[in-house]
């Protein structure tokens, strides 16, 4: 039966199914795939809003029937033609845009608002918009351009931004991100959104169980069913049946008689015309599973009548630190504080779940696109399964809609270049929201134990620290996660001795992998609750003791040398030291005047250190051409899932020229076009990716002065570039089109491509215990949070927030990125909490709200770093280490108890208050 | 999909008829929030619906002296967004504000809240301290029901859509000065289902209260009143014993079981008196506010 609407203005007949989701309608039918899906139709996560006469509904979960006749208004009915709606300008132009997966439906439901309520209060923002989820901007942005919008929208003069990123000047002058128009139109094209003719579609036959022996897969019957293509199991694996390097002893399908380790572990994947009948095909696929003993819990895993899920005894790797005599150091102490932390397994819940598609390339390459962190890894481990040489596999990164380190993962790339392999059709894999909970990496669930001594006037002597990682059923890139956890585990403090040791376990939870902070906000957030335990119980104010312990520029660190980069953390602190004073004057005065109610204010404090720039490799390459047309291209990987990677590194680059940013094309993270640039994690890619970008087009500046010397017949030094032209600083009139200097590039058959390498080696030693280079960044946070002693309910009022980032390359995209991490932060202070089979979606596992946030403010500090492109560092991690402590010491400060495991729930908070 | 006819009626009559013609048939489609995903998981199945939505009475709320009839199509959001509601039946409108969030309030219907029979229902936790009763049609013609009997068990209505269809809900204004309040805890202030909820309606005749009504969710598993504590209130002035009294009653009368999602047993136990407490609290306010004062 036709059902007729009007769409964007214009009047629409479909003649799908009456219980049709309108999101399908829209996205499968109409083409419109600026709507997205995010929480498998269950109408929690707010991706799929659009406008129903006027207002805005969960596209999801209305029936195509129930809009007959009615007046639906997506994100492509918003601008006419070029011009954009005021929500849509002021979304780019705040930078309330990052991976812009939840986007649209924000934007549509501020429009619903200020079509309503022209000058919305903040309470009324935040009901209107409460029900998108942002797992990216923590919403601070957002509010702001909802903001600004209202008041174009009611003729106002705009007044001159408050923003904190207006006191910097962002490298090229701009650091408005280029990629954000698509985003707000919904032009953008995530995974999901590509349509390929003939594409098939995967679906993932999965253990429900904790721990079991495969004993027998029979597909044949589900192999015969109409419209089902293909069936892969272990057997079908050409190549390597694992990720070596990457994960050890996880296989991408299990052979039978090999264990399955985690509820959720891939069985075998089946290829077929459609979702459903692929998804028809599992229930007909015979498996057959032993169950055996399972455990979630480390301790039980590590007991030694327990059976072996894998490994050593259940350990899959161990770290050590030791040095300096602890015993002296202790007896030399006037106290030492014994504590133990528990934190839980955290799921990333970027709005975008796993989606990529693959299919064979003109160059008959297989070719997987899909999100990712290092596309040259990605395509490594395909050509690894497939057998095939590297050439033959290519990797390229579209839009993404956030990682977090979720989409590091290579089991989803090396299901689908199988699928790809075998079918040698387009095939496209998307994950459900229950198969993102339950199947990619979580982050690890630590035990942290410590021993910290200081004497009475509040100087750090020894620490003794024992981490348990709970890595669950495999590696999954956790084998490094012991050295991460130890190196964040003593902070950017002096300490005489030094004895830690952590351990990454298996047991059978999910596998725990990467996330946005590798191990360290884990560790960071039992140290600087212990620390302030410690200041507590001496009866020091604990910035004073932070300044007190700081590490400066060439000391010793925790990690026993002293480190390779500037270390800005005293002026962290003393940047921090009068909002510190504020709120806590604030709170004693609350307290004081509201002791008869049932609410307390706490302050908390909370540092931290972050060794940004990973593992491996110095040296980093990176390549820069002269284009025909005068123009700059940009070679390099650093892809960008919403932290603003491809913004950023085009402003190194077109500041480094001395051009326009509109100069700068940046390609990037597609392996057949650029060189591998090693791995987007451990926040490195604007100081070494950026650092090679900038040396890449600095040798091609050179090159190109050289050249236009000889055309201008002008000596080099007089020569500079001015946009698209080399001028002589002596004759501006003299002066040619970096066109002609191209032609002439090809004239004398110079290639107008150059390969260039960032290269520290020679520079850092690396000592030989430690395998990563010792780069560090400091930040500190301080949260004023309430609670409600009758109740155990949190909430977090006001944050402040000091970073050095070194050089703010992109003030707006730093600022946001470092709100996002805090509300990040408070999800895993307050409210998240991963437990495999129970939390399976958006409605169990609960992120922030707009509702939740607090009022934020952010102080970028400048410590230039030695080596990085204008003195960056790294930052998108580190931002979000200090903000669960800063918020636990806030409680803990308010309710005078101690809370030592995360998340602090109502029941856990009011369970503290009580004990006293 | 499964084939499926969809019917929309354009009156409460032409329903009946529907109801009469296809006997354990059919199911309702009001906002959709609920059927769309028990459809798609089987928890419903069917092969006809009846939707409501072009039906007008449906989409009204009358809000006369002494009552208040809101139809079986009206969503929570038009119920938080009318001023009359909002200025004097504030409870109402704060647990309407309570479900999920706007999107989902702009079609979500409090009728379909009620069928759905969930034991902390904020639509039916507030109906119940409403003192709620809702029109009931069917092929043996019409009744009022009182909202608590509409639930069997958790999850589990009283209503067999395939023959009842509820075409509105209605709630008496009392007559004398009165005040209703709403309380409700949840790990995060929307898109959560609740720890706890509390729904209070307090009459007062000279500063004594006259009639009490508390609502609690999830406390057993049914929308449950606290009656012992309710009838302890009765005769009674508002001061800081009685309502702490009151409110252990209260807690006496509940069994709230642990959810591994939003708390213990114990700790729902231990706030149930604070949440009653608060709502008596605000309910005495309110009831000495213009609004809410009669006669």
């Amino acid at each position: 039966m036709p059902i007729q609407f009007t769409l964007n203005h214009h009047i629409v007949t479909v003649n799908s199914h009456p219980l049709t989701p309108l999101l399908d309608v829209l996205r499968n039918e109409l083409n419109l795939t600026g709507t997205k899906q995010g929480c498998d139709y269950e109408g929690e996560c707010g991706a799929c809003t659009v406008l129903l006469d006027g207002k805005a509904i969960r596209s999801c979960l209305t029936p195509i029937a129930c809009v007959e006749g009615r007046e639906v208004i997506t994100i492509e009915g918003l601008s006419i033609g070029e011009t954009l709606h005021p929500l849509q300008e002021a979304f780019i132009e705040t930078g309330a845009v990052q991976c812009g997966f939840c986007t649209p439906g924000m934007i549509l439901s501020a429009k619903a608002l200020l079509d309503r309520t022209p000058n919305p209060t903040p309470q009324q923002i935040i009901h209107a918009l409460e029900g998108n989820l942002c797992r990216c901007t923590g919403y601070v942005k957002i509010t702001e351009a909802v903001q600004q919008a209202a008041a174009v929208l009611r003729g106002e003069h705009l007044s001159n931004s408050t923003s904190a990123a207006r006191d910097y000047r962002p490298l090229s002058g701009n650091g408005m991100r280029f990629d954000s128009f698509e985003k707000v139109t919904g032009k953008a094209k995530y995974a999901e959104d590509y349509r390929i003719p003939d594409m098939l579609h995967m679906k993932v036959g999965r253990s429900p169980y904790f721990h079991a022996r495969l004993l027998n897969l029979q597909t044949e019957a589900a192999q015969k069913m109409p419209g089902v293509i293909q069936i892969i199991t272990a057997e079908d694996i050409p190549g390597e049946n694992g990720f070596e390097l990457y994960s050890v002893a996880e296989p991408i399908l299990p052979r039978i008689g090999e264990t399955v380790r985690m509820r959720g572990a891939p069985l075998y994947l089946v290829i077929a015309e459609s979702e459903e009948i692929a998804q028809a095909a599992i229930q007909q696929v015979e498996c057959e599973l032993q169950p055996l003993p399972h455990t979630l819990d480390v301790n039980e895993a590590l007991s030694p009548n327990f059976p072996i899920i894998a490994g050593d005894s259940n350990i899959l790797s161990s770290f050590e630190i030791k040095y300096g005599d602890l015993e002296q150091a202790f007896a030399a102490s006037d106290l030492v504080l014994e504590s133990r932390h528990e934190t839980a397994f955290l799921e990333h819940a970027a709005l975008e779940r796993e989606a990529l598609v693959g299919y064979i390339d003109e160059e008959g390459r297989i070719t997987v696109v899909g999100g990712n962190h290092q596309p040259h890894n990605q395509q490594r481990y395909i050509a690894n399964a497939l057998g095939l040489p590297i050439e033959k596999v290519r990797v390229i990164t579209p839009y993404t809609g956030g990682s977090f380190g979720g989409k590091q993962d290579p089991w989803p790339f090396t299901a689908v270049g199988l699928a790809v392999y075998h079918t040698r059709r387009p095939v496209r894999l998307v994950f459900t929201r229950q198969e993102s909970f339950d199947a990619s990496p979580k982050r690890h669930p630590y035990s942290v134990h410590y021993q910290i001594g200081a004497t009475k006037n509040g100087n750090l002597t020894g620490i003794k620290v024992r981490i348990h990682s709970n890595t669950g059923g495999y590696d999954s890139g956790g084998f490094y996660i012991p050295n991460y956890a130890l190196t964040a585990a003593g902070g950017a403090y002096r300490w005489q001795a030094v004895d830690g040791l952590a351990q990454s376990i298996y047991t059978n939870g999910p596998k725990a992998g990467q996330f946005r902070g590798f191990g360290t906000a884990q560790s960071t957030f039992a140290l600087e609750c212990a620390l302030d335990e410690l200041t507590v119980k001496l009866n020091i104010d604990p910035l004073h003791f932070r300044l007190q312990n700081c590490l400066q520029d060439g000391q010793t660190s925790f990690l026993g040398y002293p480190l390779a980069e500037t270390i800005g953390y005293q002026r962290v602190l003393e940047e921090m030291r009068p909002h510190y004073l504020k709120f806590i004057t604030e709170a004693e005065e609350f307290n004081q005047n509201n002791s008869a109610t049932p609410f307390r204010r706490g302050v908390g404090l909370a540092g931290m250190w972050y060794r940004f720039g990973k593992a491996g490799s110095l040296k980093i390459e990176a390549h820069a051409e002269l284009a025909c047309d005068g123009h700059f291209v940009v070679y390099a990987s650093a892809p960008d899932y919403g932290q603003g990677t491809q913004t950023a590194i085009s402003q190194i680059a077109a500041e480094s020229l001395g051009v326009d940013r509109a100069l700068v094309e940046f390609i990037n993270a597609d392996t057949a076009k650029v060189p591998n640039s090693d791995i987007q994690g451990a926040s490195r890619a604007l100081y070494f990716v950026g650092g090679a970008v900038q040396k890449a087009v600095t040798t091609l500046k050179n090159a190109i002065l050289g050249i236009a010397a000889e055309l201008l017949d002008t000596p080099v030094e007089h020569l500079t570039l001015d946009d698209a032209e080399v001028c002589t600083d002596e004759q501006p009139s003299r002066r040619i089109s970096l066109a002609i200097v191209a032609k002439e590039f090809d004239r004398i058959g110079k290639s107008r491509r150059v390969a260039e390498w960032f290269d520290l080696s020679d520079r850092v030693l690396l000592n030989q215990q430690i395998e990563y280079a010792p780069f560090f960044v400091t930040g500190a946070h301080l949260a004023d949070v309430q609670v409600d002693l009758e109740t155990g309910l949190v909430q977090v009022f006001r944050v402040v927030a000091v970073h050095d980032v070194g050089r703010a390359a992109n003030p707006t995209d730093a600022i946001g990125q470092i709100e996002g991490a805090i509300v990040m932060g408070l999800g895993a202070a307050l409210m998240e909490e991963f437990i495999p089979g129970v939390t399976t979606g958006f409605s169990s596992y609960q992120i922030p709200t707009f509702g939740a946030i607090p009022d934020i403010k952010v102080i970028l500090v400048e410590v230039p770093s030695r080596y990085g492109p204008f003195g960056v560092k790294g930052l998108g991690e580190a931002a979000m280490l200090p903000s669960t402590p800063a918020i636990i010491n806030g409680i803990s400060r308010a309710i005078g108890q101690r809370i030592y495991s995360i998340p602090a729930t109502p029941e856990k908070v009011l369970n503290a208050i009580q004990q006293r | 999909m499964q084939a499926i006819t969809i019917f929309h009626p354009q009156s409460v009559s032409e329903v009946i008829q529907i109801l009469k013609s296809h006997p354990g048939l059919c199911l309702f489609l009001a906002g959709g929030t609920d059927l769309l995903p028990d459809l798609r998981k089987r928890k419903k199945e069917t092969h006809f619906l009846i939707d409501i939505n072009r039906i007008p009475e449906l989409h009204q709320i009358q809000v006369e002296e002494d009552q208040v009839i809101i139809g079986a199509a009206v969503t929570f959001a038009e119920i938080h967004q009318h001023p009359l509601i909002q200025e004097r039946v504030t409870m109402l409108a704060e647990a309407a504000l309570s479900v999920g969030a706007l999107p989902l309030q702009n079609s979500a219907t409090w009728v379909g809240n009620l069928v759905q029979a969930m034991p902390a229902a904020d639509g039916a936790i507030a109906a119940l301290a409403l003192e709620a009763e809702v029109q009931i049609h069917s092929a043996n013609g019409t009744e009022w029901r009182k909202v608590e009997t509409l639930f069997q068990s958790a999850g589990v209505s009283a209503i067999d859509p395939s023959q009842q269809f509820i075409s509105c809900v209605r709630f008496s204004l009392p007559q004398t000065s009165w005040g209703g309040a709403w309380q409700r805890l949840g790990r995060r202030s929307a898109l959560t289902l609740p720890i706890l909820n509390c729904a209070v309606k307090l009459e007062i005749e000279s500063e004594i209260i006259s009639h009490a009504v508390i609502a609690l969710g999830p406390v057993a598993p049914i929308p449950t009143r606290a009656r012992s504590a309710e009838h302890y209130l009765i005769g009674k002035t508002f001061d800081e014993q009685i309502v702490q009294q009151a409110a252990l009653l209260a807690q006496a009368e509940s069994h709230p079981r642990s959810n591994i999602l939003r708390a213990s047993a114990q700790y729902r136990k231990s706030v149930i008196p604070v949440l009653v407490r608060r709502a008596l609290q605000t309910a005495w306010e309110r009831a000495h506010q213009t609004s809410y004062i009669n006669n």
